[in-house]
């Protein structure tokens, strides 16, 4: 774990200057979207600062991966508007897109390409600088053990591998603004220590983090600021003491304040019935 | 069978609708088989009409009908039963519930029959029909015809998956996969040459007997007595010439696919356990490729050598590329022997004709193989086109880079095609010009009608690209294309005629026919450009207004 950590600090690349609380590279502003009927996502508000690692926490169902994929510009809102570094994705996608790294909750990848070939078309789209691509490939496909797989076919990868090549094939990019849907899916904890690790280190050097997750460990391990959705409507929002506060739970962990907050307090008596069967 | 039963009433007999669906496939099917009833009937009768060789010979069609029939049903079940049997999605569900081997046999053999004799079944019934109907072969001939057709498409499907079992034990599933594909390609291609090139119409042509007399000597030779398919055609002919069945051979039909069947389900319990670990542990992609040289930032350059890779990197694909192959051969040779002399009219002027018709018939095997190719290249992204829409590509740039990738191949086809064609025609002159530039601009424009359509109705979840061919957004790719295509040569036909006369007649290009000529091109790169635009735009609009 020495050496994991030596490397994890020896992360190269520029490092962006921590600003003032003030500046937010994220602002999300009354997003809605619904599919027919359905309201996935109901006018949510919140912003992320630089540097500053936001967890996006919720049950399944919640709205948690319409919103990230609105981020990404996947889905086009139905009301609302999102900016990016001060610039709205409606106006200039490019840029906004430029600034932005996805990471997808499914690992879907071109599985005739190799894992090499894959990441110079990635740096491609992006327009990567070849310096930057030849120092950060080198380096997260060592930190991930895909050293050796770099010239193997995709199709030949597992599920944690091809988790692995879509997280460095964004981090090489070194996008201020990172949005990670369910980061942790298919990896061994090696590889999820190295995630964590990774997502803390590059706050740390300014990069703003979006993950949306429903594990409360790496929502309380990992983020600044925590938001909870709720049939699509963001329910609370702030750092655990704000939600303590929130769901009037003063000295509670993470997991009773979710509970507490997502009424799945009916919850407690389907477990007390369960136990006395 | 039960996933199969009910997912095949969802598909087809949906809850509280009509099934249209169903009802338009039914009908669809049965317009099909009577066109192609018709069509064996004339031709049958044509044959029929001429004298006892004609009869043999018809015979020996019918046949060579059977075999192929046969050899093509084995190849198509052994590709599938790869897939069902080693490589189906829910095997793990079946094969980890306590279900006998050969219970699964059973009922991947019923699902795999379906699947891959359905269609040579439906295709074959109205030509053996026409022969019965020809030959006036009595009532008794429906029911043993059916009954013939049943066993062998039978003894195709249990052979070829016992083997397909066997086979995936000495390789690995995929490879197996991609071998029995390039063997039914090459078979495929075989036949559709022999086909062509040996042009059999010609055998009834009284001109042409004498050069085919040795090949008349074998005609009455019976076709080999080891395989299924010669049995049924056997006892079938031995029925339309005189009336009698042969008891062995109705037997032998009946016997050998039980006894395959049985085979089959020993061959499953014996080794196909093995076979399905191998499967698993034979990834496919445990291949080793070196990165050629330096990384560079072209987006465009990457979405070429992305776009190639993918393509020669999948065996289904690039395999095609034979087929292509044969089909330009073909298409080429059907010019050298064009019996242009024998024209009532004066060969100039006829081959003059054929070299603007040319141009629409280019453009129609462009359109096919767009629409084979470039038409399903947006929705090949699959999963993974998310990559594309999060990255600050524009649509607009993607749709250009794909363009631009497939436009070289296309131009360099388009031109073989116009240009090879006009030089067996011995086209010079203003013809020449008038077929490449026109043949151009319809092959370009019809690229971006394919990428447009390809836009507006990507379907991410096909499972591979042919899967896209048989949808909606297909059909109406090729009938825009088509009906494009011959807006642009219907109205060209005038002008390039007076153009023409002039030339052939005097040896000059008169001014005001010389300025028709240029307005009709004119136009027709005007409503190129239209079009191209038109379906561009709306498949970017498609594509960045839906999910992904």
């Amino acid at each position: 774990m020495v050496v994991l950590m030596d490397e994890l600090n020896n992360t190269q690349g520029k490092t962006l200057p921590v600003q003032s609380d003030t500046e937010l590279v994220l602002v999300i502003e009354h997003l809605t979207k619904k599919f027919g009927n359905f309201t996935a996502v109901d006018n949510i508000s919140l912003h992320v600062k630089r540097g500053e690692i936001y967890g996006f926490l919720g049950p399944n169902g919640a709205g948690k991966t319409t919103t990230i994929k609105m981020i990404a510009g996947l889905l086009q809102p139905d009301k609302g508007q999102i900016s990016i570094n001060n610039r709205s994705l409606a106006g200039e996608p490019r840029k906004c897109k430029q600034d932005t790294g996805y990471i997808p909750d499914r690992p879907y990848l071109f599985e005739k390409l190799t894992g090499f070939e894959f990441l110079e078309f990635i740096a491609s789209l992006y327009n990567l600088a070849p310096e930057t691509f030849s120092r950060n490939t080198e380096h997260y496909l060592k930190l991930f053990d895909l050293e050796n797989w770099k010239h193997h076919l995709i199709e030949s990868y597992s599920h944690g591998m091809r988790q692995k090549l879509i997280i460095s094939s964004i981090l090489m990019l070194e996008p201020p603004l990172i949005v990670v849907d369910e980061p942790m899916v298919g990896l061994d904890p090696k590889s999820a220590r190295i995630v964590k690790e990774l997502f803390k280190n590059h706050a740390s050097r300014g990069t703003s983090i979006f993950l949306s997750t429903h594990s409360l460990e790496i929502a309380s391990e990992l983020c600044d600021r925590i938001g909870i959705i709720l049939n699509g409507s963001l329910r609370a929002s702030g750092n655990l003491k704000d939600l303590q506060r929130e769901a009037r739970l003063e000295h509670s962990d993470l997991e009773e304040i979710f509970l507490e907050l997502t009424g799945a307090y009916e919850l407690q008596d389907i477990i007390a019935a369960l136990r006395a069967e | 069978m039960q996933p199969f039963l009910f997912s095949a009433k969802n598909r087809f007999f949906p809850k509280h609708q009509i099934p249209f669906r169903a009802l338009g496939v039914l009908f669809f099917s049965l317009a099909v088989c009577l066109v192609l009833y018709l069509i064996a009937v004339k031709v049958i009768t044509y044959f029929h009409s001429q004298n006892e060789l004609g009869i043999i010979l018809s015979l020996k069609i019918f046949q060579m009908a059977w075999i192929t029939m046969f050899a093509m049903l084995v190849f198509s079940c052994m590709v599938s039963s790869v897939s069902t049997l080693f490589l189906s999605q829910d095997n793990e569900i079946i094969f980890a519930a306590p279900v006998a081997k050969s219970e699964i046999f059973f009922m991947r053999y019923i699902t795999t029959s379906i699947y891959t004799s359905w269609m040579m079944i439906v295709f074959s019934l109205p030509i053996f029909a026409a022969y019965g109907t020809v030959f006036e072969a009595g009532i008794l001939y429906w029911p043993l015809m059916l009954g013939t057709i049943i066993s062998t498409a039978g003894i195709a499907t249990t052979f070829g998956m016992g083997l397909t079992v066997v086979l995936v034990n000495l390789f690995p599933a995929k490879r197996t996969k991609d071998i029995i594909l390039y063997l039914s390609i090459c078979f495929g291609i075989f036949i559709y040459l022999i086909f062509r090139l040996m042009r059999p119409e010609d055998l009834v042509n009284p001109d042409k007997y004498g050069h085919f007399i040795d090949y008349l000597s074998s005609l009455a030779t019976p076709a080999a007595p080891y395989i299924p398919a010669a049995w049924a055609a056997n006892l079938l002919s031995y029925y339309l010439l005189d009336r009698e069945i042969d008891l062995l051979v109705a037997a032998l039909l009946i016997i050998t696919p039980i006894t395959l069947f049985f085979l089959g389900e020993w061959a499953m319990e014996r080794w196909f356990l093995a076979g399905f670990t191998k499967s698993q542990e034979s990834f496919g992609g445990y291949r080793k490729f070196f990165s050629r040289g330096r990384y560079r930032r072209s987006s465009m350059q990457w979405t070429f050598l992305k776009e190639s890779k993918l393509f020669l990197r999948d065996s289904a694909e690039w395999s095609q590329l034979f087929m292509i192959a044969a089909l330009v051969i073909v298409y080429l040779y059907n010019f050298k022997v064009l019996p242009v002399e024998r024209s009532l009219f004066e060969e100039e002027y006829v081959t003059n004709l054929i070299s603007f018709l040319n141009i629409g018939l280019t453009g129609f095997v462009v359109a096919s193989l767009a629409a084979r190719f470039v038409y399903p290249s947006i929705g090949a992204e699959g999963g993974s086109f998310y990559i594309i829409m999060s990255s600050p590509l524009s649509t607009a740039r993607y749709i250009l880079h794909k363009y631009l990738f497939y436009v070289i191949p296309f131009t360099l086809l388009a031109l073989i095609l116009l240009v090879v064609s006009n030089r067996l025609l011995n086209i010079e002159g203003p013809m020449w010009w008038i077929s490449v530039i026109t043949g151009l601009i319809i092959t370009w424009t019809v690229l971006a009608m394919a990428l447009g359509f390809g836009a507006i109705y990507a379907d991410f979840k096909a499972e591979n690209r042919a899967a896209a061919l048989g949808g909606i957004g297909a059909i109406l790719f090729l009938f825009t294309a088509i009906s494009f295509e011959m807006a642009i040569i219907f109205l060209g036909g005038s002008p390039v005629f007076r153009v023409m006369r002039g030339w052939l007649r005097h040896g000059v290009l008169p001014a005001d026919d010389l300025l028709t000529l240029i307005v009709w091109i004119l136009v027709s790169i005007g409503i190129s450009l239209f079009l191209a635009l038109f379906f561009i735009r709306r498949g970017i609009r498609k594509l960045e207004a839906s999910s992904t």
